[in-house]
């Protein structure tokens, strides 16, 4: 953990565009779980499909997405990341650096704003709101890693992210109930299952492998992260 | 005594250009063509085949089963007017991986003026983009119904063939293809990062097809059912599959109806020309 670099990630995702992706995406989401309270007033059925479909299965790997890419992958497409890796630093510092500032970033974006949203919805009822709080922000840590490292491991980092998040979690997720086993979408929903007890909401995969994989996942990611970075190849795309 | 002129352009000895110019027509083309090929990665690197190539090859997959269905079991599956619907995703991921490549360069690489310095104007330039997005989506999405009504008519299945909704699914890739264009020029257009323009354009999908799926869900389940559906427009592809079967009677792909064909039909067109009139307003600024 170096604190300069940590500033300098901090300032480079808060002052740009990026920083409007990052607000507009939660912003909805409350204001979504708004009108619905409107139209249906409190519902806990609705305020857990808004949850699964919306805030875990939609904002949190895009969150993950331009948090966890954002962190690296510009720096590495301007060619400036060579301004901070000649400095004597040590590669995994960088790499445990820069995930920690992506990691909080997301943790406060989609967590708050998803306690928001399903606390407008239901309330304290049957701790939907704390579960999928938790949810949330497991999930977006390790959301985090995965991106962090595709980041720095390929110049497509964003395409092959999205297409996990929507091909492989969405799609054949659907379809191949063997494949929701490697989703992070699913592991933050059995997180968020375990702490609620509402009886419209169940999944399949156990917390006894959602939470080590989730846990494996992070830290190998993030280690993977710190050894790519240790020669890392700048060469010239298109 | 003769006075010393002070600034000569001195002719050097190049050679000068006598052909004929072909003015602003085929320098419009000539720039449609060169996005066409670059967006499928010809006349590029390796690497930068690899996700159209790779993105274009799942696309066929779906004809892949389909056709070997027929063979076999002579059924039939998959509706032609529903592919684009069924696999929405993986359009969506080639819009989004590969709009900002036809624009972000430029835009990064400030050299806009250089195109503009030729008889090229900004309406061309943008027109030029367009084109070659619209008709490297419409590629994309027939080429795989095209070999799956091929398959159909050398199979001989006891059913009658599927003309009329190949024909209708056609039409409506035509609209999807405009639609989808001017939507990932207008996102992408927005930022010289390539990167940022990606997530944006996915954002931006993922987030309507969500709040669409949503709302759907959320109003046929509380019973207003008359309400309902006009949610489901707010998705690109549900948007395009209503105008679809409003205008060349194929069946919705979500079984269930859609609002009354006018107004979808106006919608489209008004999404159609809000997008094209941002691009064009993006680079009016952008060249000045």
């Amino acid at each position: 953990m170096n604190t300069v670099v940590a500033d300098i990630t901090y300032r480079a995702m808060l002052g740009r565009k990026r920083i409007w992706l990052l607000v507009l995406l939660p912003v909805a989401l409350v204001a979504i779980a708004l009108l619905l309270r409107l139209l249906n007033g409190q519902s806990e059925q609705t305020a857990v499909t808004l949850m699964k479909t919306f805030a875990i299965g939609t904002m949190l790997p895009l969150l993950g997405l331009i948090g966890g890419t954002g962190v690296i992958a510009p720096e590495i497409e301007d060619g400036t990341i060579i301004h901070l890796l000649s400095k004597p630093i040590s590669r995994p510092v960088i790499a445990v650096t820069k995930f920690v500032v992506a990691a909080s970033l997301i943790a406060v974006f989609a967590a708050v704003s998803t306690f928001a949203a399903a606390y407008l919805l239901t309330g304290m009822e049957s701790g939907v709101a704390t579960g999928f709080t938790f949810g949330a922000l497991f999930g977006g840590v390790a959301y985090a890693a995965v991106f962090l490292l595709l980041g720095v491991l390929t110049r497509h980092a964003v395409a092959i992210g999205v297409i996990y998040a929507l091909v492989w979690e969405g799609v054949v997720g659907g379809y191949v109930p063997g494949a929701r086993k490697f989703s992070i979408q699913q592991w933050a929903q059995s997180l968020a299952d375990h702490l609620s007890s509402s009886a419209f909401f169940s999944t399949e995969v156990t917390l006894g492998f959602a939470v080590p994989a989730m846990a494996i996942v992070t830290v190998g990611a993030v280690l993977w992260t710190g050894q790519r970075l240790r020669s890392l190849s700048l060469t010239g795309d298109d | 005594m003769t006075i010393e002129p002070t600034a000569v352009i001195h002719d050097i000895g190049y050679r000068h250009y006598d052909g004929v110019r072909l003015g602003r027509g085929r320098a419009t083309l000539a720039l449609g063509v060169q996005s066409l090929r670059g967006v499928f990665g010809l006349g590029r690197t390796i690497r930068a085949k690899i996700m159209p190539l790779l993105l274009a090859a799942i696309m066929l997959m779906p004809t892949v089963v389909s056709i070997g269905v027929m063979a076999l079991a002579k059924q039939f599956v998959m509706p032609y007017s529903q592919y684009a619907v069924f696999m929405q995703a993986v359009i969506a991921v080639f819009l989004a991986a590969q709009a900002p490549y036809l624009v972000a360069p430029d835009l990064r690489f400030r050299v806009l003026p250089l195109y503009l310095s030729r008889p090229l104007t900004v309406t061309d330039y943008v027109v030029a983009k367009l084109a070659a997005l619209t008709v490297a989506l419409f590629c994309l999405m027939a080429i795989p119904i095209t070999i799956e009504f091929v398959g159909e008519m050398l199979i001989d299945m006891p059913m009658p063939l599927h003309t009329g909704d190949f024909l209708g699914a056609l039409g409506g890739t035509v609209l999807r293809a405009v639609l989808l264009a001017a939507l990932g020029v207008a996102l992408a257009s927005f930022t010289p990062r390539r990167g940022l323009g990606v997530a944006v354009v996915i954002a931006f999908y993922m987030f309507t097809a969500a709040v669409s799926g949503l709302f759907y869900a959320v109003l046929a389940s509380t019973g207003r059912d008359d309400v309902a559906p006009w949610a489901l427009l707010l998705n690109p592809f549900f948007l395009v599959d209503a105008v679809q079967s409003s205008l060349f009677g194929t069946e919705p792909a979500t079984g269930e109806g859609y609002p009354p064909g006018v107004a979808s039909c106006l919608i489209l067109l008004a999404v159609i020309a809000l997008a094209v009139t941002g691009v064009l307003l993006r680079y009016r600024k952008a060249a000045s």
